[in-house]
């Protein structure tokens, strides 16, 4: 048997909307068993970009490529390995989940009627089962649109801001249950958000998209590296101040970035400590910020805008 | 295809749809009805139960009521994915557009029967409770005028389709249907003939066939070219319909 090393890769991905280009030349590679966080702020063209995977609008121009054949052609074949929620959780809003379920049973041409309660006690939805959709919370509408994109166990899924609506606890939970499939199932996974920490957390591979363009695809310790937070501290006298925080506070984790600017990667919320210690050394000190924590100071610091 | 078909028919469960149905049935059924009241004719005698005139009104409430419960029921169907937000679900599904098209025109048509078909066993049946024979040639020319309903209704279907599909909403069929329902009673009113030539209203071609006592009967002379319109109308709507559907960036919500 041939391993597959790429589940999904784009080629050129372009999706043009009169003259406005949303995806722009866009190459994705996904690998088997990836949970790859497809990270961008509103309007980056996440959606668009996971529509035109799912075959729901047609690109502009390049090439999808999924288990390693084309889309074109194959599209159907293809979708019945693959698990989606796009834009939202979509239902019929007049039946229960169980109902729901039944009609996605019956449209992917499965026999088996017990994996619904197997899906449904995944997501924590077994007791609400036979309510009616239209009764249930966005949070257990994202729930039920997991359990239907897994209902038919897929090898990819596909999930659009699969956390939108979730509480924190509830957050947490599914992140555990991504890690499982991923892990138990060796399920490849793309999540897209546009929050920074949430990728952050579950995500082995990041591909970061701004305006359209795939800015970079790196893995977790890259990520991680480049979005630390950190102090920023505008002092009079660099050196010196680097001088007493080593002497007085013991720290180390900390560079010089410009004259006069410090960045402290500890001590992150002593922010007046350091201050008091630097006053009280003569140092002046203009300015401490915490910075770095937020995908804006992110993208400002890879499109050059710093 | 029955795989989508059934589908299509479960998302219906527990929905309003019925109500329309029984909208077009009950006025149907208690027009009908009059027709078993005793009568007495203008020089003393009593006329006995006309099964045909039974029918007779039977189309006609249909013919009027009909193009706007049809065009509603279709515009839920199609609409009801865009606003139930779940078209993008629908089309991740590895069976063709096309498919899900045919699907939904056959649930639609499946109701046209529906409600076509219970005012009639009603007519039948209540005839039978009180006269315990039937007249098979008349019960024939029913029969023949209600299968005409349901063909005919159904060849305006897709333009219903269509518009609910480009307007992703009910709401230009319920205006259509308004409309249609309106001009349909007018003409119907008036018996016109020439009132066949417009898609929406064909079906009162085989019911007018059935009145006995207006003035200008016999053989409706537009049928030809009222057919050849409305299987142009089902034809070239049809088409719109599944290049439309296949070719449509599909975006749910706003
Ligand atoms: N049908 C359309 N016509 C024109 N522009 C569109 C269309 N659909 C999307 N866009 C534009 O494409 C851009 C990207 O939209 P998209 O929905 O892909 O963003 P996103 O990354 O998913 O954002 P969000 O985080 O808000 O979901 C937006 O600027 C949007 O206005
Ligand atoms: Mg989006």
């Amino acid at each position: 048997m041939i391993t597959l090393d790429y589940v999904l890769r784009t080629y050129h991905l372009t999706k043009r909307y009169k003259d406005k280009v949303v995806v722009h030349d866009l190459n994705m590679n996904i690998k088997a068993g990836d949970i790859y966080g497809f990270l961008g702020q509103n309007g980056a063209g996440k959606t668009t970009t996971l529509r035109m995977l799912m075959g729901l609008i047609r690109p502009s121009s390049g090439e999808i490529e999924l288990f390693g054949t084309g889309l074109n052609g194959n599209k159907n074949k293809a979708l019945e390995r693959i698990g989606a929620i796009i834009e939202y959780p979509g239902f019929y809003l007049n039946l229960s989940a169980v109902d729901n379920l039944g009609i996605h049973r019956r449209l992917m041409g499965m026999g088996n009627k017990e994996c619904m309660d197997e899906v449904l006690t995944t997501v924590g939805l077994h007791d609400a089962k036979h309510q009616k959709v239209k009764n249930y919370s966005l949070g257990m509408k994202q729930r039920l649109g997991i359990a239907r994109a897994l209902l038919h166990r897929p090898e990819l899924l596909i999930l659009d801001e699969p956390t939108n609506g979730l509480d924190p606890g509830g957050i947490k939970e599914i992140r555990q249950l991504f890690l499982d499939l991923a892990k138990q199932r060796g399920i490849t996974i793309i999540i897209s958000s546009h929050l920074l920490n949430e990728i952050e957390q579950v995500a082995n591979r990041v591909g970061i998209i701004h305006q359209g363009k795939l800015l970079e695809e790196i893995d977790h310790e890259t990520l991680q590296k480049r979005t630390r937070h950190y102090l920023e501290i505008k002092v009079t006298d660099e050196q010196r101040a680097a001088y007493v925080l080593e002497q007085k506070l013991g720290v180390t984790d900390y560079f010089v970035t410009e004259p006069g600017i410090l960045r402290l990667y500890e001590h992150l919320d002593q922010s007046t400590k350091i201050n008091l210690t630097l006053t009280n050394n003569g140092i002046g000190v203009k300015e401490i910020a915490l910075s770095g924590d937020n995908l804006e100071d992110y993208f400002l610091k890879i499109t050059g805008g710093e | 295809m029955f795989r989508v078909f059934h589908a299509e028919i479960m998302k219906l469960r527990k929905t309003k749809i019925y109500w329309l149905v029984l909208l077009g049935v009950l006025p149907a059924c208690l027009v009908s009805s009059m027709a078993l009241l005793p009568k007495i004719s203008s020089d003393g005698t009593p006329i006995d139960l006309d099964m045909q005139e039974m029918f007779y009104h039977q189309g006609m409430v249909l013919s009027v009521f009909g193009p706007a419960l049809f065009a509603l029921i279709t515009g839920y169907v199609v609409a009801r994915e865009y606003q139930e937000r779940t078209i993008n679900q629908l089309f991740s599904y590895p069976t063709s557009r096309t498919i899900f098209l045919i699907a939904k025109l056959l649930v639609v048509l499946s109701l046209i029967v529906i409600t076509v078909a219970l005012p009639f066993v009603f007519a039948i049946g209540s005839t039978l409770l009180i006269r315990h024979t039937l007249d098979i040639p008349v019960l024939w020319l029913g029969m023949k005028m209600n299968i005409m309903i349901c063909v005919l209704s159904f060849g305006a279907i897709p333009t219903a389709a269509a518009l609910s599909m480009v307007g992703k909403s009910i709401m230009p069929n319920a205006v259509l249907g308004v409309i249609v329902s309106l001009f349909a009673g007018i003409s119907e009113a008036k018996h016109s003939m020439s009132s066949i030539l417009f898609p929406w209203l064909t079906p009162y071609w085989p019911v007018r066939d059935l009145a006995q006592d207006i003035a200008q009967s016999g053989p409706n002379p537009y049928v030809i070219p009222a057919l050849t319109i409305l299987i142009l109308t089902f034809i070239i709507s049809l088409i719109f319909c599944i290049v439309y559907y296949n070719r449509a960036d599909v975006h749910s919500g706003t």
